[in-house]
């Protein structure tokens, strides 16, 4: 039996429900109010990949007693755990195509979106709540990392040159999508893929936080078109509570420190 | 036809010659000098475009992403698997690898490129060295090169990449105490990854990872050093960062 923890449907657990949904996986699905950081006092435990996770804050499947984090690798499971409605090309170069879209999507567009989103929505939301609450959660949290995230949007310290930076690489990954749908309907091979559900999940919010980005990307915006209008990421996007999924985030993903 | 561009065994050159060698696959080894620059030269560029090692040339495919190319390896040629058979230990192997590739390695890497890349290239001619640096391709790696060549490594930086590393040295330590191998049951990706990078911890941070603190490590280490690819993989390597990996021995 599988337990999915998430908050809205954004970003991170967006990826995570729609796979389920595509997959017709059947779970049961635990809302986790992450600005209530109800996150952080979850029925596991903190093991190293829940305490360390990438995402900082995002979904956690449990499985067996096994509590995953990071969505890409949540999603790859899934695939690899249910046969049925493959989500990978079989072959072995259009596997290493989705794991090199996923390492380019993770490493760099998803720590820009996620901060372009925390300055949009983010820093209001916290701006709005009691600050003591929020201090009190601040000093619990288990890494500097979470720590240093959601410091950073408390206090609005988001650089001009950072949100800058962001865009940029923002545009890069729109560059890249657009060039590859220039060759395909889908990003690997000629099939929707992981691929195409971790991208969607991080490019679609651009619609929203970096429009402008979008303006010469025609391609692109009908890859997002088409698969907003699957089954599964209508059902994914069910699982809101709020009704505005595409506000929900959290400080997300570091920046790559160096190199 | 199989061909891997690649560096020393050592961070992520490494990563799929060890790979390569478990699975008993051959290859013809092209060596890149990282200190000459030539990942940066046109005879380079024109098979990875990026100027990043490792590459691999597989008929007419061409593969980057040390990681990523790993997986590749395990899934397009036979041999023993290097990933387990359990989707949740394929899971764990891969968090390993993410906080191995993006967390662990990239702080370790910061110290080493200020204590050794950076003063073994420092003494050439400040034209050529700036030549090589404009030749760079991606933003990123620009950024890292000036600041290894220029020593403009702030302290606060380093010490935050210290305060990392003590972390992933911890993290590492916990998760073997836990489980024989990182993935689980058996010997994977993840401990091929973790290797090239945990190789030099007892020599780079001796006060911290030793026999003393952290014998789940050294014993780890000295497990995957005994495997006759990995002593084959290090023999490839040409400079004294490749040999000192013998102090593994017995």
């Amino acid at each position: 039996m599988l337990d999915l923890y998430h908050w809205e449907p954004n970003t991170f657990a967006l990826k995570v429900l729609i796979t389920l949904h595509e997959k017709a996986i059947p779970f049961t699905g635990h809302y986790v109010d992450f600005l209530k950081f109800e996150q952080y006092a979850l029925p596991f435990g903190r093991s190293t990949e829940v305490a360390h996770n990438p995402e900082l804050d995002g979904p956690v499947l449990v499985s067996d007693g096994a509590a995953m984090t990071e969505s890409f690798f949540i999603s790859l499971f899934l695939d690899e755990t249910a046969a049925e409605a493959p989500l990978r090309p079989a072959g072995a170069y259009g596997r290493w195509e989705v794991f090199a879209w996923a390492r380019f999507l993770n490493e760099i567009v998803a720590p820009a979106v996620s901060t372009l989103g925390a300055k949009k929505y983010l820093v209001p939301a916290l701006a709005a709540r009691d600050r003591r609450d929020i201090e009190k959660a601040l000093a619990e949290m288990p890494t500097e990392e979470q720590k240093s995230g959601w410091r950073s949007a408390l206090e609005d310290s988001y650089p001009a040159e950072l949100l800058e930076d962001c865009r940029r690489k923002a545009a890069i990954g729109v560059g890249k999508v657009e060039a590859s749908l220039s060759k395909s309907d889908w990003l690997v091979g000629s099939a929707y893929s992981l691929a195409d559900i971790d991208a969607f999940s991080l490019i679609d919010p651009l619609r929203d936080l970096a429009p402008e980005l979008l303006n010469d990307a025609a391609r692109t915006k009908s890859w997002l078109r088409r698969i907003g209008l699957r089954p599964a990421v209508k059902a994914a996007l069910g699982a809101s509570k709020t009704g505005r999924p595409r506000q929900a985030y959290t400080p997300g993903p570091e920046h790559s420190r160096w190199g | 036809m199989l061909t891997l561009y690649h560096w020393e065994p050592n961070a992520n050159s490494g990563k799929p010659m060890l790979t390569l060698k478990e699975k008993g696959v051959a290859f013809e080894s092209h060596y890149l000098d990282l200190l000459n620059f030539d990942q940066h030269k046109p005879e380079y560029l024109a098979v990875n475009p990026n100027g990043t090692i490792p590459a691999m040339v597989h008929g007419d495919m061409v593969l980057t992403e040390s990681t990523a190319i790993m997986e590749y390896v395990d899934e397009a040629f036979a041999g023993p698997s290097l990933r387990p058979q359990s989707p949740e230990e394929r899971w764990r192997m891969r968090w390993w690898m993410r906080f191995f590739d993006q967390y662990f390695a990239p702080s370790v890497s910061m110290i080493g490129w200020s204590v050794f890349v950076g003063p073994s290239v420092r003494s050439r001619d400040p034209d050529e060295l700036k030549a090589a640096i404009d030749r760079i391709p991606l933003k990123e790696r620009r950024i890292a090169w000036s600041k290894a060549i220029y020593n403009t490594f702030s302290e606060a930086e380093l010490a935050e990449s210290r305060r990392r590393s003590a972390i992933g040295i911890q993290c590492l330590e916990d998760a073997l105490k836990a489980r024989p191998w990182l993935a689980g049951e058996s010997y994977s990706l993840a401990d091929i990854n973790g290797f090239n990078l945990g190789y030099a911890l007892p020599l780079a941070q001796p006060q911290i990872c030793n026999e003393e603190k952290t014998p789940p490590i050294m014993a780890w280490l000295r497990k995957i050093y005994a495997r006759p690819a990995t002593k084959a993989t290090w023999e490839m390597g040409r400079t004294q960062m490749a040999s000192r990996v013998t102090y593994l021995n017995g």
